[in-house]
């Protein structure tokens, strides 16, 4: 019993000392090394970016990569930004309104199909979205939809309102329907009991679902580039690529450009992720 | 105001609808946003997708438009560059998913334990998920850069290589490459979902364990694992599905090349359709990349329906 118990113990404080530092020192660095060389790579000037031997730290830090990017009328990066925001605000928007009152209807009402409803829901989410690409362009194109915000918005509900259906189902279910019901009682319509009982308590979990719809269609690459021909039509995600295809590819600029992209979406990530993860797994652990 | 008599002074008459069908209908109209939204994006195009796989249907040859039948099949069968890419992509699932899972089963039972800045390190280590998919490539491309990339430059420095290599570029490489930029990126997936997980094993669990003599490895074997098994396998099937649909981050950092090294079905069909501009043949690959993924989505149902009845 004690020969077995010593090293038990001596594992066990291997693992809670030197083994767990090494390892969250090995994990942040991991994550974050290649975001650290980007941001130095962007504060650099042209000789120190391209210099051999290579420069690790920017010796004279400047900006200037920074408001190259931003004012190319080339490659008009602010433009690019103001399209994504657009695109994706609206994106936002609309997803929530229409998945908070699918979600509901399908947490609430047992209608015949309900079962096949949520599945289609999950299967759509496995959909390659490069399967639309074909399709919907010729869609676009027959609605003359090509190089509007609204072909990027109604694509985008293909693989945001499948996602945010199901989150949706999640939260009101777990809201008693008791409280509905007293509220019904008082004279409510069951579309006023929603909007003004069910909703404030499902307000966090929406707001974190809705802003993850953003999130998600910031990173959208191939519908933007599929259905946009304009250079002041591009997303962030199109337009970072379009940089690179111009001409040789300007890493100054161009990291400038990543930072700028990542940005945005790593502070609204940080604000929601307690509730996301949250989100994301409470029906897979319960599974 | 008018419901509240009617409902106390007739319990058992019923009004023209019965309340049972209003209500469902009410529930249907709630349903209505969401389906159109899903048959306009998703439903009718998979259709239209089905159709145009029988046609010949290159955008800038409109002249040639006309049904073929099964030709684009046919052509997909005979292609060898389809039969390479199913290759690959299988290369390109396993070495992700597999690396990621243990990468991510690391990170997750490091911080799920209990050290001071636990929330900033989370934070921090979830971030490669969350950025655009482009972003991801042009990092790892500026970093596996031959002159001025720091892998090169930390390597050649470490004295485990003895010159600069394109690795992008090399046939040999490329695919290697290519695997790891997308494991840092998926990592903190597979970390988020077994950490949800860990955190919901009861303490008690473990103290029991150790009471009855197990230590560090036979408490991991006996008690984590098996506990873990049902998010192990609903995040496997999740995350093998998602990387073998994924097209962006090789688009962005080799397009498939050096010759097709890295092309995997899902770059191969947007190449037909965005650069080709072949929609026929991107419809016909698009259609099988759809089997596929429903034969995986049907054998994974079975599985996790399995993993419930024994859970």
């Amino acid at each position: 019993m004690r020969a077995r118990r010593i090293p038990a113990n001596f594992a066990e404080r291997m693992l809670g000392g030197p083994v767990l530092w090494t390892g969250l020192v090995g994990l942040t660095a991991f994550a974050l090394g290649p975001f650290v060389w980007m941001l130095l790579t962007s504060l650099k000037n042209r000789q120190e970016l391209y210099a051999t031997p290579l420069e690790y730290l920017p010796r004279h830090v400047t900006f200037e990569n920074y408001v190259e990017a931003w004012t190319s009328p080339l490659t008009p990066f602010s433009r690019f930004f103001l399209n994504s925001l657009w695109v994706c605000s609206v994106t936002m928007v609309a997803t929530a309104v229409v998945s908070v009152l699918a979600g509901y209807a399908i947490a609430r009402f047992r209608f015949a199909g309900r079962d096949a409803l949520l599945l289609i829901f999950l299967a759509t989410q496995m959909f390659p979205s490069v399967l639309l690409i074909a399709p919907l362009l010729t869609q676009w194109r027959a609605l003359g939809l090509i190089d509007t915000y609204q072909a990027l918005i109604y694509s985008n509900f293909s693989f945001t309102v499948p996602f945010t259906v199901w989150m949706m189902v999640g939260y009101f279910s777990s809201i008693p329907r008791e409280l509905e019901e007293s509220a019904m009682i008082d004279g409510c319509s069951q579309f006023g009991a929603l909007c003004r009982v069910v909703l404030p308590l499902a307000a966090p979990g929406i707001a974190a679902t809705a802003i993850f719809a953003f999130v998600v269609s910031w990173s959208e690459l191939l519908f933007a580039i599929s259905f946009t021909t304009q250079t002041n039509m591009r997303t962030l995600s199109a337009g970072l690529l379009y940089m690179v295809g111009q001409y040789e590819v300007q890493w100054g600029p161009l990291s400038a450009g990543v930072i700028m992209s990542t940005v945005p979406v790593a502070v609204l990530f940080t604000f929601l992720q307690r509730h996301l993860i949250h989100g994301l797994t409470a029906g897979a652990v319960k599974g | 105001m008018s419901t509240v008599p009617a409902a106390l002074g007739s319990r058992r008459v019923r009004p023209l609808l019965s309340w049972r069908t209003r209500r469902l209908l009410n529930g249907y109209a709630y349903l209505v946003p969401a389906a159109v939204c899903l048959l306009g994006t998703v439903v009718v195009p998979i259709g239209k997708a089905i159709q145009l796989s029988l046609y010949n249907d290159v955008l800038y040859k409109p002249q040639d438009y006309h049904f073929v039948g099964l030709a684009n099949y046919q052509h997909l069968a005979q292609d060898p560059v389809f039969w390479l890419t199913l290759w690959n992509s299988f290369v390109w699932v396993f070495g992700s998913v597999v690396l990621q899972f243990a990468a991510g089963f690391a990170a997750a039972l490091l911080l799920h334990q209990a050290f001071l800045g636990r929330a900033v390190v989370r934070t921090v280590a979830l971030l490669p998920w969350i950025i655009p998919g482009v972003v991801v490539g042009l990092i790892w491309e500026w970093l596996y850069q031959p002159n001025y990339g720091v892998i090169n430059d930390l390597l050649v420095k470490a004295g485990w290589m003895h010159e600069r290599v394109a690795w992008l570029s090399s046939p040999d490489l490329a695919m290697a490459a290519v695997v790891f930029a997308n494991v840092w990126r998926g990592i903190p997936f597979f970390a988020i979902m077994l950490l949800a997980g860990l955190q919901a094993i009861p303490g008690e669990l473990y103290e029991a364990a150790r009471i009855d003599g197990a230590g560090v490895v036979d408490r991991f074997w006996h008690v984590t694992l098996p506990l873990l098994r049902p998010i192990i396998v609903v995040a496997t099937a999740t995350r093998i599905i998602w990387t073998f649909n994924y097209a962006d981050l090789i688009f962005v950092m080799t397009s498939g090349g050096p010759a097709n090294a890295t092309q995997i079905t899902s770059t191969y069909t947007l190449l037909q359709a965005y650069s080709n501009l072949d929609f026929g043949y991107a419809a016909a690959l698009s259609v099988v990349l759809l089997l596929v993924m429903l034969a995986f989505t049907a054998a994974y149902l079975r599985v996790t329906h399995g993993v419930e009845e024994t859970g």
